[in-house]
């Protein structure tokens, strides 16, 4: 009879090395959406958490792990800091707390391809518990860009053309080095690009601050895309003259 | 000969390009009617065109406003939104449902509560703040129990969304005024004093639509 496999939560981007010691294992990206979870983490966090700290512990709760592995290093914020005690509390499984200050970039060859751009995040982040080997084609000239973290709702993905550039947090992720500021904070060409970051995430000072700096679009989206965050990067995609092929 | 529609939340404007007139109805009585070509918080599933407000909103600008640069706020019954325009060039945009929600609902939803004329209400130099509808009446209740009379309760309401709208498109010393409010006159009044507010009207997104159906003519895909 075989073992079972224990089922490991994780959270953000740990260490390589904690993630592979545990690929043998279910492996569950708590920050991704889990079809039938409920939510139950509004009676316990506060109002002003974004969508993804809220949807972690959601996971959390629901999916009856045997361990939670979380990276709390420079790359996550002190949301998610402060999410490790809570679940220490909440969580009757040991919680594993790493910091992942790797900077031995392992590319960026998903940012950059002519996918869809919907397709480029799915494989991303499924990268993490199950790397494959792709045979990806370079997107030599990207029509847009989009810079930041991943979207709770993957519906803003479907407004950009096929071979959108993945900016941002996002990159740092594909690249395993995601305390990497200095490529967060790149935007290499002047493709139109949209700066998204999660609503009350801290990290809408600075996809402003970059929205300005590059002339491109500032959005924040809590959980579900609202109709005038969608208006407005059609709108901004249309006059600034964005072509392509849109799913 | 093509019916255009601009499918607001509590208001439906539509235009028949062969009639000269506009005409406008309810939103609540509009469910049968669909168009050619449609914006509007409803309008996906009245047309097989759609065009999203923001984007008619600037073409209509852009069709009425013969000027290189020019800022055009659409303040309806839901939502706040505005385009500057530099040389047909997008500079700047924003569309909010969240501050300023339901400001436009409100006061007309007001203005029928306490019987009031609008043409006739004195803007007022004071003003309550509306971080939303909702709130903003919390507090238009509570002057109104202090004694202060309903009309100027109001005109201060009117003040505090004229003021959060101005402050949301970057307080310019001019500006165009669109939208469902364009026609209170209270509302019209209630920006501050040295500011010079151009109305265009609440069918500038119809205009909007006018250049989409030109578009679609010559590619041969209108109707």
């Amino acid at each position: 009879m075989s073992e079972r496999k224990r089922r490991i939560g994780f959270v953000g981007c740990p260490p390589e090395e904690e993630l592979a010691a545990r690929r043998s294992q279910d492996l569950v990206d708590l920050d991704n959406l889990v079809e039938g979870v409920e939510p139950r983490s509004e009676s316990v966090l506060p109002r002003t958490t974004c969508r993804i700290i809220r949807r972690i512990l959601d996971n959390a709760l629901a999916l009856d792990l045997d361990e939670v592995l979380i990276d709390e290093g420079y790359g996550k914020c002190d949301a998610a800091r402060g999410l490790a005690e809570v679940l220490e509390e909440l969580v009757d499984v040991p919680v594993v707390r790493t910091q992942n200050e790797n900077r031995e970039g392992a590319g960026t060859p998903i940012s950059d391809s002519n996918l869809p751009l919907r397709r480029k995040m799915e494989l991303i982040l499924d990268d993490l518990a199950k790397p494959e080997r792709l045979d990806l084609t370079p997107e030599p000239d990207p029509p847009a860009a989009i810079w930041g973290v991943p979207a709770a709702d993957f519906a803003i993905y479907d407004l950009f053309p096929d071979g959108t550039q993945v900016l941002g947090w996002t990159r740092c992720l594909e690249n395993r080095t995601p305390a990497d500021w200095r490529l967060e904070m790149s935007v290499p060409h002047d493709a139109p690009t949209v700066f998204f970051a999660q609503t009350f995430c801290p990290k809408n000072v600075v996809a402003s601050h970059l929205a300005r700096r590059h002339g491109g679009l500032h959005v924040d989206v809590d959980g579900v895309m609202s109709q005038p965050v969608r208006a407005k990067i059609e709108a901004f995609l249309h006059f600034k003259k964005v072509r392509g092929r849109v799913r | 000969m093509a019916l255009l529609g601009d499918f607001g939340t509590s208001w439906t404007k539509l235009l028949n390009t062969g009639s000269e007139e506009p005409r406008v109805l309810p939103t609540k009585d509009a469910h049968d009617i669909t168009a050619d070509i449609a914006t509007g918080h409803n309008a996906r599933r009245r047309a097989p065109r759609h065009v999203n407000e923001l984007i008619a909103l600037a073409q209509g600008g852009e069709r009425l406003i013969g000027e290189e640069e020019f800022l055009l706020l659409d303040v309806g019954s839901r939502d706040v939104k505005y385009v500057r325009l530099r040389r047909g060039e997008l500079v700047d945009m924003d569309w909010t449902t969240t501050c300023g929600a339901l400001t436009g609902f409100t006061l007309e939803l007001l203005g029928r509560y306490y019987g009031l004329d609008y043409d006739a209400v004195e803007p007022s130099k004071k003003s309550v703040s509306v971080t939303c509808g909702v709130l903003g009446m919390e507090q238009l209740f509570e002057l109104v129990s202090q004694g202060v009379p309903e009309s100027e309760a109001v005109a201060r309401f009117a003040r505090g969304i004229a003021m959060n709208a101005y402050r949301f498109i970057g307080q310019p010393k001019t500006f165009y005024l669109s939208g469902g409010m364009c026609e209170n006159r209270l509302f019209q009044h209630s920006f501050p004093e040295k500011v010079e507010v151009r109305p265009l009207g609440r069918f500038v997104l119809l205009e909007g639509l006018m250049v989409e159906l030109t578009r679609a003519t010559r590619a041969g895909t209108a109707g």
